[in-house]
């Protein structure tokens, strides 16, 4: 990992369209300005991985949970 | 844009995800197959993983405040040119019952029905990955 040293208002590029801007430090607080082309994703990475758990659990449920949710749905509209 | 609000999921035998689902890398290629004769409750089926599917609904029929901003960049890449052609679907996180099954709202996944591309997309909004499907 690379690592480096900057202060408010300083910039990092990242390849040819990604800057990173340090905006403000407080505390154990770091606010961070992206600008990014809008094909780049920018996420909070714990977001990522949340999703990424989240779609795994979703995935490939039990043989019958299908057929059982829909009846469920069915009669939630009976 | 916002997406058409949809009570029923047309089923479509090929979809092309420009982007794998988080968690999946490498799969695009999935089928949507209706699961009850409704056309509520879907699968999304992989073509590449014969092991691996999801249950997805339209999320109209539960959550009829929902309607997920899209952005430019994924009208561009779902290549979208009118709002009617995406249809939102949310991935089920099927509980032994409705009361414990969640949906995921934060990253719903977008069809284009004429283009049949999709994607999952992450909302700036403040939403649940595990809301619950009865509120």
């Amino acid at each position: 990992m690379l690592v480096l040293s900057r202060r408010v208002g300083e910039m990092i590029r990242v390849g040819d369209d990604v800057t990173v801007t340090v905006l403000e430090v407080r505390g154990d607080v770091v606010r961070i300005g992206i600008q990014a082309p809008r094909s780049v994703a920018v996420h909070r990475a714990e977001l990522i991985v949340e999703l990424e758990t989240s779609n795994q659990e979703a995935a490939s449920p039990a043989e019958g949970t299908a057929a059982a949710l829909a009846a469920a749905l069915r009669n939630r509209k009976d | 844009m916002n997406p058409a609000v949809e009570e029923s999921v047309p089923a479509i035998p090929l979809i092309d995800f420009v982007r794998p689902l988080p968690g999946f890398p490498g799969l695009t290629q999935f089928a949507l197959v209706q699961v009850d004769d409704d056309g509520l409750l879907s699968e999304l089926r992989s073509v590449e993983d014969s092991d691996l599917s999801f249950l997805v609904l339209p999320p109209g029929p539960f959550f009829p405040d929902y309607a997920p901003e899209i952005g430019d960049d994924v009208v561009e890449d779902l290549g979208v040119t009118s709002p009617d052609e995406v249809i939102p679907l949310v991935i089920v996180n099927a509980g032994d019952t409705l009361a414990t099954t969640t949906v995921n709202l934060l990253a719903p996944v977008l069809v284009n029905t004429a283009r049949r591309t999709a994607c999952q997309v992450i909302l700036d909004e403040d939403l649940s990955v595990r809301a619950p499907l009865q509120a």
